[in-house]
């Protein structure tokens, strides 16, 4: 899914409304996209659709973790010097369409050190490095550049940046792993849609995909897709077909604004606003007075835009 | 105060000179060569009180059209990329002098306000000139990583627009050359560039970019002579 979601844009177009003091995202693409928001002084709810993507944000986003420990560093980050028995890797099917040799050995060995980490914490911090190192060896193989850095190396980098991510970070952040069928609606202030699109699987997703497999020790990346695509399957949207949006209304019933996101390109600003923002307009209606879309430009030669739909 | 007298006189003056920039531009398409030297002007404004010791954002301004030609741009994407490397760092001049002179490395709540430059430099730009476009967003995203670990959206990946890709590379790539106030130059070798550039690939910079900077002859070539 591409979608730049811009916090600071969000809590500007939105302080024109109210004083936000709570936000919640139903739903999150990326860890990483919640930096900012996090840093804030209000309360953040998230909910994560997938165990490892809770895990993911709760190493990265809840500053009472810490670091990861110089001792364990030093204890399960050794260099394998000797190719480890490709025959015992369960990731052997991986070889040369996803990573090569070397890479499989280090993930099949930072599994087992995972397994060995006591603290659960620590554990998750160094799950989701390898997260990160994959997404980083996936991107050098897509764009056909060799990774210089050595795995080990790679991963002190990463742990490095992990550190200097969490700093200063207080802990004011929920969250939860609730399937969105269950998932119910908070007292928030505001609450945020990033909106998923039906039709896409992008890097971000398999990489996901990917992780997960490799999480759960298998080579097998159907059945995470599958459950990925299960998870999302009502909250999903079509540009092409009619959409009901009840998840979106049942899960901002309780917020004050309710913020809808989503990057375009390759289709013209008008034809998002007739065939998304005005049914989503009709939705919407009987909880809602108002809304108001706002739209940022990216690079208009492939119409790329980004867009932000208000509701109040 | 944030913004001293001074600041807020050189603001006008670029606010003025950028304007004057786009008008022509919309007025008199053939004359880019104005537009150009106009946007030069600026840039060498903000280089010189930002105390670098070369023509910073003309470098990367001409590494970055280099880079973005490799990279499949068209015409109007070029005419974008170049004004927003050329204006990328205006937004630190309404930042406390003292942050953009000291001579430490900043960390904490100093490192954060130097980090809204970024913001600061979109918003200005986009509350001032109409009909920039895509530059304000190019200027917001200048420090993104490909990894999702920059600043100030956090964005990854394709997320972030090739141009604003092609910018963060070819602003680090004059940075690790460059002298600042709290530290020396990074690198001195252009081997050595390289190589840390091979070594950022999949993290800070995009791969792709990254073998089309590779493949351009002499990935040098672009420095002011």
């Amino acid at each position: 899914m591409t979608l730049r979601l811009q916090s600071s844009w969000l809590l500007e177009a939105v302080s024109e409304v109210a004083t936000v003091d709570s936000v919640f995202f139903p739903i999150i693409h990326r860890f990483s996209a919640l930096n900012w928001l996090s840093r804030r002084e209000f309360s953040l709810s998230v909910n994560a659709v997938t165990a490892s993507q809770a895990m993911i944000l709760r190493a990265w986003l809840d500053g009472r973790n810490g670091p990861f420990s110089d001792k364990n560093l030093q204890k399960f980050n050794q260099q394998i010097k000797n190719p480890l028995d490709l025959s015992m890797n369960p990731f052997r099917a991986w070889k040369d369409r996803w990573f090569d040799r070397q890479q499989l050995d280090y993930l099949f060995y930072w599994r087992e050190a995972a397994f060995e980490i006591e603290d659960e914490k620590q554990r998750e911090i160094f799950w989701s490095a390898v997260y990160q190192i994959m997404s980083c060896w996936l991107s050098n193989r897509a764009g056909d550049m060799q990774t210089v850095c050595q795995p080990d190396e790679i991963m002190g980098l990463m742990l490095n940046r992990h550190g200097e991510f969490i700093r200063g970070r207080e802990a004011k952040i929920e969250i939860t792993n609730s399937s969105l069928d269950e998932l119910e609606a908070r007292n928030a202030c505001l609450t945020v849609f990033p909106l998923v699109f039906a039709d896409e699987e992008s890097s971000e997703t398999t990489l996901q995909i990917i992780f997960d497999a490799w999480q759960n020790g298998h080579d097998d990346l159907e059945l995470p897709r599958r459950e990925l695509r299960v998870q999302l399957r009502r909250y999903q949207i079509s540009i092409e077909r009619p959409n009901d949006y009840h998840i979106f209304t049942k899960l901002s019933s309780n917020s004050q604004i309710a913020a809808i996101a989503w990057s375009g390109a390759d289709l013209p600003p008008t034809l998002y606003e007739q065939e998304l923002v005005k049914p989503m307009q009709k939705a919407f209606e009987k909880r809602y007075t108002q809304s108001r879309l706002l739209m940022k430009a990216v690079d208009r030669s492939s119409d790329s835009y980004d867009y932000l739909l208000l509701f109040y | 105060m944030l913004i001293t007298l001074f600041n807020a006189v050189l603001i006008l003056l670029i606010t003025w000179l950028a304007y004057l920039y786009f008008d022509l531009r919309e007025k008199a398409m053939p004359a880019r060569e104005r537009y150009s030297q106009l946007l030069g002007g600026v840039s060498s404004i903000v280089d010189r009180l930002e105390g670098y010791d070369k023509a910073h954002s003309s470098e990367i301004a001409g590494l970055s059209l280099i880079l973005g030609r490799a990279s499949g741009m068209n015409d109007e994407q070029l005419q974008s990329l170049n004004a927003a490397a050329m204006l990328h760092d205006v937004g630190e001049l309404l930042l406390p002098r003292s942050i953009m002179k000291s001579n430490k490395r900043l960390e904490g709540d100093d490192l954060e306000l130097l980090r809204t430059h970024t913001l600061l430099g979109e918003l200005h730009l986009k509350s001032q000139i109409d009909g920039l476009d895509e530059v304000p967003s190019l200027i917001r995203w200048h420090h993104e990583r490909w990894d999702g670990l920059g600043y100030p959206d956090n964005l990854k990946g394709e997320e972030i627009p090739l141009a604003a890709r092609v910018l963060a590379l070819a602003d680090a790539i004059s940075a690790m050359n460059a002298q600042r106030s709290y530290r020396s130059r990074q690198f001195v070798r252009t081997d050595d560039i390289v190589a840390e550039v091979k070594r950022l690939s999949g993290m800070q910079f995009d791969p792709q970019l990254v073998k089309n900077w590779l493949a351009i002859g002499n990935p040098f070539e672009y420095k002011p002579k």
